[in-house]
């Protein structure tokens, strides 16, 4: 037990390094006031097969659901946990050959390389029914429902905006930034050998995190729909002047010395250092890594925070599903059964109060009694609806949220602009 | 090991150079002496053909694409081609490919024929040095290059050494004009051992006699090592440029560990874009144009860079 802190960090670490292989790393379980038409029917006599992503290597709460299922119902789970840098293409692979689970675990939409719509286009993945399709928050269709049918159930809900050391800031004397003016004030004021944010600046996908989390005032709070209107080809990246801004709020981020020393070279090391030491006091990792920094740093106060919006404006963040779940459609019939009786299963609020708190998520169905004190800064935001899905799930290509990171890290670097850095955004998205 | 011995008057060459020249070819299109049968090696050849060149040549059909890794694909044909040329940060990839290619040409064969020189005969505790520069050879690159992103890190101990000398600290592979700098100096760092190793067995085979001959007819150092020394060991040098030219050609571990194709681009190789176009954006076909692309290259390379250092001599 000596050793559980360094463990926690280590394995923060490890999560915090899976948005390089394209999104979030933490999940959890939502609440449905629809599931139970199942509910672990003793009809269910098959076992059946359950592929996961298991970042840490260590204990995976999706193990503890199986393991609960099999004991609430007797039916056998086998398991197996796959490492986050390689699972999409172990999934596919498998999927080819024939040898994939008959449940599995995806991103949700198209925009990563774990993403399951693309699965569901091509004939893998079975379509669900409607206990499935209720969990699915509002805006958030298209990333699980393709012409009609829904090919995946979501899991939870987390939220993407900053991770804010409170202790760190208090002891520094610096408050949560009301906007971004003050934001940059507090960069400037901040103390010496410390930063308002670490960043892993030589990981393109957490400078993209950034800039997503960035993005929410920017481009998403008032237009929500920019994604479809995207699809259309009514706007662009290049010619939005919400993006504009998201890139611009980057440079100058960066020339007031809001990162670490040393950030462009940074890895995800300076950001579970920075904030577990309190050498900096917020960054850019999904919201439920703010639940496992809290766990290994004992004393420490994490929260989550949106990032400042512009002075003037009202704040807005992004929240939707990091998981969702999906049945083989070549499966055996049986053992299909079994999968989609399990998903039901799940489904339930109380078995998904349970895994929502173990992977530090919210519920699916948004904030409750349950939230996680983490979360109770963005409480207000959740209740009231002031967030959207997180772009890129929805973006049509891992190419496009690729582009715009490496874009990002090549402001941070000196090496491009923001005109050719959206430009290249759009000609990936148009790929 | 199974031989056959026929039977027959055994003539060798000195009796064919003396005029015995229709037994001698009679002798060469059936030899004493044979070591199986050509037919014995059918398996094992059409294994390698199989397994080797025909899975290559069906992912070389990919390149012609537009598959996603899942699912169907149509034909485009040439169009993964011009997306290459006409992609700028592609291009930029193969000029990394290439400066990281000949660059540790140049620095392995020089360095590794420098110490091989120096460690040849004379200094007395050349077997442990021997040792010492050959060392990082037996470790995993990918090894050697987190060590090395360690001493690199903005915090790490190089940063350290500056610092200490009253010089700023530099983000050494977040820099883009220090980046792939950096990963030659890696690359060079861990295979020079193995150009030294090269070269020492080229160098044991110069007879010494001739240099001594060569010296006291008053060939001066650079004389000596210009004409005999070097024709000496031109198969090394051969064998030696040949490797590094490929393996420079094909160099991934180093940077994906230390820069991951960073920063924004400045460090990617064709290999690494492979791996990126290919498994981390599931674009296949691509990936696989690329990867068509490269090995035309290094096929190219190679046959140049025999023909540059053949024997001519033997052909003279």
């Amino acid at each position: 037990m000596t050793q559980r802190g360094p463990w926690r960090l280590r394995r923060v670490s490890v999560l915090l390094a899976a948005p390089a292989v394209g999104a979030l790393t933490l999940t959890g379980c939502g609440g449905s006031e629809s599931g139970g038409e199942a509910g672990g029917s003793a009809a269910a006599a098959d076992g059946f097969t359950f592929t996961f992503e298991n970042a840490s290597g260590g204990e995976s709460p999706w193990q503890l659901l199986a393991d609960e299922y099999t004991a609430a119902t007797g039916v056998e789970i086998e398991t197996q946990g796959l490492p986050p840098d390689s699972y999409g293409l172990t999934v596919r692979t498998q999927l080819q050959g024939g040898n994939a689970s008959d449940l599995m675990m995806f991103s949700p939409g198209a925009g990563n390389s774990n993403a399951v719509m693309p699965l569901a286009e091509a004939g893998y993945i079975e379509p669900l029914g409607e206990s499935s399709t209720e969990l699915i928050p509002e805006g958030n269709e298209d990333l699980f429902v393709l012409d009609g049918k829904t090919y995946a159930q979501p899991t939870d809900l987390v939220p993407v905006g900053m991770v804010w050391n409170a202790g760190a800031a208090t002891e520094a004397g610096v408050e949560v930034p009301g906007d971004f003016d003050a934001m940059i004030e507090a960069c400037k004021a901040v103390g010496e050998g410390k930063s308002l944010f670490a960043l892993a600046g030589s990981v393109p996908q957490n400078a993209g995190l950034m800039t997503m989390s960035i993005s929410a005032t920017r481009v998403y709070a008032e237009d929500p729909d920019w994604n479809s209107k995207r699809a259309e080809g009514s706007v662009s990246f290049a010619d939005s002047k919400g993006w504009q801004d998201t890139l611009q709020t980057v440079v100058d981020m960066n020339e007031a010395g809001c990162f670490q020393d040393g950030a462009a070279g940074g890895g995800f090391d300076a950001i579970t250092q920075g904030l577990t030491q309190g050498s900096a006091l917020g960054a850019f990792v999904p919201g439920a890594a703010a639940t496992e920094l809290a766990k290994a740093t004992p004393g420490a106060k994490f929260e989550v925070e949106p990032f400042p919006a512009p002075t003037g404006a009202d704040p807005y963040m992004f929240a939707s599903p990091n998981y969702a779940l999906a049945v083989n459609a070549k499966a055996e019939p049986g053992a299909k059964q079994a999968a989609i009786d399990f998903l039901a299963w799940a489904a339930q609020p109380e078995n998904s109060r349970t895994f929502t708190e173990l992977q530090g998520g919210v519920a699916i169905t948004g904030p409750d009694e349950n939230l996680a004190p983490v979360y109770a800064p963005v409480a207000d935001l959740l209740e009231a609806g002031d967030y959207s899905p997180l772009p890129l799930l929805s973006w049509p290509n891992p190419g496009v949220y690729d582009a715009l990171s490496t874009g990002v890290q090549g402001l941070l670097t000196g090496q491009g602009d923001i005109p050719s850095a959206l430009a290249a955004v759009d000609a990936a998205w148009d790929q | 090991m199974t031989a056959t011995i026929r039977k027959g008057p055994v003539v060798g060459e000195g009796s064919s150079a003396a005029g015995g020249g229709a037994v001698s070819r009679s002798r060469r299109a059936r030899p004493l002496i044979t070591y199986g049968r050509w037919w014995w090696a059918l398996p094992a050849i059409a294994m390698v053909a199989l397994v080797h060149y025909a899975a290559t040549a069906g992912g070389a059909v990919y390149a012609f694409t537009d598959w996603t890794g899942i699912g169907d694909f149509d034909f485009i044909g040439l169009d993964n081609f011009r997306r290459i040329f006409d992609d700028p940060k592609l291009i930029g990839s193969l000029k990394n490919t290439l400066f990281l290619a000949f660059g540790f040409l140049v620095l392995t064969n020089v360095v590794g024929l420098c110490l091989a020189l120096a460690l040849n005969r004379t200094l007395k505790s050349r077997y442990l040095l021997r040792v010492l520069f050959f060392m990082p050879v037996v470790l995993s690159p990918l090894a050697v290059s987190y060590v090395w992103k360690f001493i690199f890190d903005f915090k790490g101990p190089l940063n350290g050494v500056l610092g200490w000398v009253g010089m700023e600290p530099r983000t050494w592979l977040a820099d883009p004009t220090l980046a792939l700098w950096a990963v030659l100096l890696v690359m060079a760092w861990q295979t020079t051992g193995m150009v030294m190793v090269i070269f020492l067995a080229g160098l044991a085979t110069v007879p010494i006699e001739i240099e001594e001959a060569a010296a006291i007819d008053g060939a001066g150092t650079w004389r000596r090592f210009r004409h005999i020394t070097i024709p000496s060991i031109r198969p090394s040098i051969a064998i030696a440029s040949t490797l590094m030219l490929i393996q420079g050609l094909r160099v991934f571990d180093q940077v994906m560990a230390l820069t991951g194709g960073g920063p924004a681009g400045a460090t990617e190789t064709l290999a690494t874009q492979v791996y990126k176009q290919t498994f981390a954006l599931s674009n296949f076909g691509f990936g696989a144009a690329l990867a068509l692309l490269l090995t035309l290259i290094m096929l190219v390379f190679s046959v140049l860079q025999q023909v540059a250092t053949r024997d001519r001599s033997q052909g003279a």
